[in-house]
């Protein structure tokens, strides 16, 4: 399967208790010290106006970083660009950085015991309405795909479970870990 | 899983030119890849298509310390003159007359999170940017929008932009007549003409209902039209008032009128001839003087009028002249659902609030305009989409933009005002203080803007939320004044037409830099931007808190009965406007305030590319800022003089405040100048002119075109207008002496 041309992986955040203005020096401090190798890092993009929504965003040429409080606090890792050959590659690229994301964030010097990510549980959005409609026909075999892609991330019995949403929105799945 | 494209997919559904466009545009960026497109005919066609450059796009970055290269891959490769390929930009989507249907707002929604950052923000011309866009997914989003009828079609670029018409247009309780017909048709007629291909610079016209009221702000316009309908032979005639020559920009010009009456059927020739004549003599070299304001101010409105009757008299006949004229019942909208009224039931507290703000009675009995008071003018692609079913269920294709970065619901049947409500509610789009001053306009500014200086948005921001916490105890007095915010003197936030406007610009306190807005009191919102306000004060960005709430509680304690802003900042004056925000014009060192050296929500320290050595704050001031000190002192006289209605006295201290800080910045170089004007003069030009030391990034040597022009040709009669025009030239004179000082790093100390 084709890669997409955009994949997010979204991780909740537990008792998100922070004020996500606390992100902006730490976003800053990431451009500016290059702290996510192989990736370019350009700027802040400061939505904390906009209620549940990407409140803040670290944006890059390769891929974004959000602090999105859409439904609930996560950190979405949004990959734009060399997602890879195929779906596999794609996804497993995606998760990796999304990871190291969330390793990043979770010992950054300011933010560092004050916040902490579920990294147990995920949602992968396939922003790529043209490749991967969100409708029944392509979905199950999405499904099947990302269950074995994920396995080493997530274990061999992960659940993958297609998100009931809007159909003009990103085909989405949540992924839970079985351990 | 597909390996089609879009292309292929909504072949059908795009009209064949529309693709065509997209298509040629497609093999202009694939000529632009392979070397054989010069760059900067690249980048007007781009720029034409709506794919507009954004800041740091040259590959460099300021992170605080230091400006620093951004490693974009094949960084040789570029979209435009210092501008590379592979560094994000921003798309302008063009929304004529601000008209959407939800199916529309569908597809931006979509094509906001496949090739954007998921926002959608509102300008205040109607359009809808999308940010962070990467040029190569240009094509396919132009062809998405094209399937649904939208085009990006010269939404920049030296073109006819977005055609602009009051929100309110035809079911307003005071207008004419619906304008938006007449609008859509000049859109359709004026789109890709020939003849609107050869511009110096951008064009914009915009279409009014309502005369006094601030409807499509047609004073502020390159064209503008004001329905007005007359009577020949007992018969009502429709038609408009023509105004040419408006705008605001760095040097704001108070449209003129062209023609008392057009008739319906001769605007688009007489727009057209508007244009040939624009083509043919406005300014093409100096980008800066470019604007038709220009022309019609440089030939006079009298010649310039000579000049378009004439045209009109050779120009081909045109069938589409007309032709749209017998399509104006297509525009009549049907609303979703029949009229009711709202009974009067007991609403929710958040409800009556609300309604209060945000909900406009038509003329249409039994119909509301509901306006959805979006902050800073963004919305995401997920309330995009609730929306749209929104404006499915309760109105239909009726949705519309405002200039007031703003969108609204027409022909809401009123007794579903309280679920429609709820359902914005649940999507926190039902915030209440719609055009209130709470709703403050902003342009994109530092944020993503290349010629940004300050943080516009973060301080409109700061002041929404601020001015939201206490809105309930707000005084009635300020709760409907206009706060608008640029992020430089170019006015894309308006701020020349706000009660209480910004435009942001630094000062150098010590070593360091620091964010500044001017303030710009009195402008006039209502009477199609009846007129402007004048600066009277750079304050540090951090005060304007506190600089708004002395202001209006000021205003609120002196103010006489039924007086307004406007009248009251009349009637104290210039000079005591000025006074006011004294307090907070001090600049305090960077050791004793530090945070007044970073913008709002950017910790970067504001600029440090300035460094010099031997300047320490408090103990020693540079002999630049003891001098232009003077120069801005009369800079303010000027404008004093001008409030006594004494213009010749104004141009004069407008012109002597340009030579006095073109003297301070000569003495940063050569102390024994002197004061003889003719000498000072061409110092300053050799020295800093002629050198292209004292030249804008962008705006290259204007503003220091404001002192050469003023020297050498005297105003002999100065009036109000051009005195008016002088002064604002000064203040961006004075502005871009300080930018120099800070570039050149002035050496001279005087001690305390």
């Amino acid at each position: 399967m084709i890669a997409p041309k955009r994949l997010s992986v979204t991780f909740d955040f537990e008792d998100f208790s922070l004020d996500v203005e606390a992100f902006i020096p730490v976003f800053h401090r990431w451009i500016r010290e290059n702290a996510v190798p192989n990736e370019l890092l350009l700027d802040v993009a400061d939505y904390k106006h906009i209620v549940n929504g990407p409140a803040l965003l670290l944006v890059g040429h390769e891929a974004d970083y959000v602090i999105d409080m859409t439904d609930k606090p996560g950190l979405q890792y949004i990959r734009k660009r060399e997602l890879g050959a195929d779906l596999s590659q794609a996804l497993e690229r995606t998760v990796q950085q999304a990871l190291q994301g969330v390793k990043l964030t979770e010992t950054d010097v300011d933010l560092r015991d004050k916040l902490k990510l579920r990294t147990d549980a995920a949602t992968i959005a396939f922003v790529d309405r043209l490749n991967y409609p969100n409708n029944d026909s392509g979905a199950a075999s999405v499904q099947a795909h990302l269950a074995d892609s994920l396995a080493t991330v997530f274990g061999d019995d992960a659940s993958v479970t297609r998100i009931d949403n809007d159909p003009r929105e990103p085909l989405t799945f949540s992924v839970t870990s079985s351990q | 899983m597909s390996n089609t494209s879009w292309k292929e997919i909504l072949l059908e559904d795009m009209p064949t030119d529309m693709a065509h466009e997209v298509d040629i545009f497609e093999g202009q960026m694939e000529l632009m890849g392979q070397g054989k497109l010069n760059e900067k005919v690249f980048a007007e066609t781009r720029l034409r298509r709506g794919v507009y450059g954004q800041r740091y796009d040259n590959g460099q970055r300021h992170d605080g310390f230091e400006s620093r290269s951004l490693a974009f891959e094949e960084k040789e490769r570029v979209k435009g003159p210092d501008t590379l390929w592979h560094a994000p930009g921003m798309q302008r989507i063009k929304v004529p007359f601000g008209g959407l249907t939800p199916d529309q707002l569908d597809v931006l929604a979509q094509v906001a999170d496949e090739y954007s950052d998921s926002i959608l923000h509102v300008t205040t011309r109607q359009d809808i940017q999308l940010h962070f866009v990467h040029i190569e997914d240009t094509p396919d989003m132009m062809r998405r929008l094209a399937a649904v009828g939208i085009t990006t079609r010269e939404a920049c670029g030296n073109s006819v932009r977005n055609v602009t018409c009051c929100h309110l247009a035809g079911v307003c309780r005071t207008e004419v007549f619906d304008a938006t017909p007449y609008a859509d048709a000049l859109t359709q007629f004026l789109l890709g003409h020939d003849d609107v291909q050869d511009f110096g610079r951008k064009f914009k016209p915009a279409f009014s209902g309502c005369e006094s009221e601030a409807c499509g702000l047609v004073m502020m316009h390159d064209l503008g039209f004001l329905s007005q309908i007359r009577e020949v032979d007992g018969k009502q005639q429709r038609g408009f008032k023509v105004f040419v020559g408006g705008g605001l920009g760095t040097v704001p010009h108070q449209a003129k009128v062209l023609s008392e009456f057009t008739a319906a059927e001769e605007i688009l020739p007489q727009a057209q001839a508007v244009a040939r004549v624009f083509a043919r003599l406005g300014e093409k070299r100096n980008r800066n003087r470019a604007r038709i304001k220009f022309l019609v101010a440089q030939l006079g409105i009298e010649e310039f009028r000579r000049l378009v009757e004439e045209e009109r008299q050779v120009l081909p006949h045109d069938d589409r002249w007309t032709a749209y004229l017998d399509t104006l019942g297509h525009y009549e909208e049907k609303p979703a659902r029949p009229p009711t009224f709202l009974n009067g039931q007991l609403h929710s507290s958040g409800f009556n609030k609300w309604f209060e703000t945000n909900v406009y009675t038509q003329r249409q009995e039994g119909y509301s305009v509901v306006t959805i008071n979006l902050p800073l003018g963004d919305l995401t692609s997920k309330q995009t989409w609730v929306l749209a079913d929104i404006a499915r269920k309760y109105v239909g294709d009726t949705v519309r933009t405002t200039v007031e970065q703003n969108i609204v619901l027409r022909w809401v049947s009123d007794a579903d005002l309280p679920n429609l409500y709820e359902e914005l509610k649940a999507i926190d789009l039902g915030e209440p203080g719609a055009a209130t001053i709470v709703d403050i306009t902003a342009c994109p500014g530092t944020d993503t803007c290349k010629l940004g200086i300050a943080s516009s948005r973060g301080l409109a921001a700061e002041m929404r939320t601020r001015l939201t916490a206490k809105s309930a105890s707000l005084p009635d007095a300020i709760k409907d004044l206009k706060i608008k915010i640029s992020g430089c003197f170019n006015s894309c936030g308006q701020h020349h037409i706000a009660d209480i406007g910004f435009f942001g610009n630094s000062r150098r306190s010590g070593n360091y830099k620091m964010p500044h807005f001017q303030v710009v009191l009195g402008g006039k919102w209502q009477d199609n931007a009846g007129s402007y306000g004048l600066a009277v004060g750079a304050v540090p960005s951090k005060t304007v808190p506190q600089v708004v709430d002395t202001i209006t509680n000021r205003y609120v304690d002196e103010r006489e009965k039924g007086e307004s802003f406007q009248e009251w900042i009349g009637r104290i004056g210039k000079k005591e406007a000025r006074n006011l925000i004294r307090p907070f014009m001090k600049l305090p060192a960077f050791e004793q305030q530090p945070d007044y050296f970073s913008d709002w929500n950017d910790p970067r320290v504001f600029s440090l590319g300035d460094i010099g050595v031997g300047e320490c704050a408090g103990e020693v001031v540079s002999l630049f800022s003891m001098e232009i000190a003077t120069a801005e002192s009369e800079a303010f006289e000027a404008q004093v003089a001008l409030d006594e209605g004494d213009p010749t006295r104004a141009d004069a201290l407008a012109y002597s405040a340009m030579v006095k800080a073109a003297r301070a910045l000569v003495r940063t170089q050569f102390l024994d100048v002197g004061d003889e004007l003719n000498r000072i003069v061409q110092e300053f030009k050799t020295r800093f002119f002629d050198t292209e030391l004292f030249f804008d990034q962008y705006a290259k040597g204007k503003f220091g075109q404001y002192l050469l022009e003023r020297h050498q040709s005297p105003n002999l009669n100065p009036d109000s207008d051009s005195a008016h025009r002088l002064i604002e030239e000064a203040l961006l004179f004075i502005e871009a002496t300080h930018a120099c000082e800070s570039k050149v790093g002035g050496n001279v100390l005087v001690e305390l």
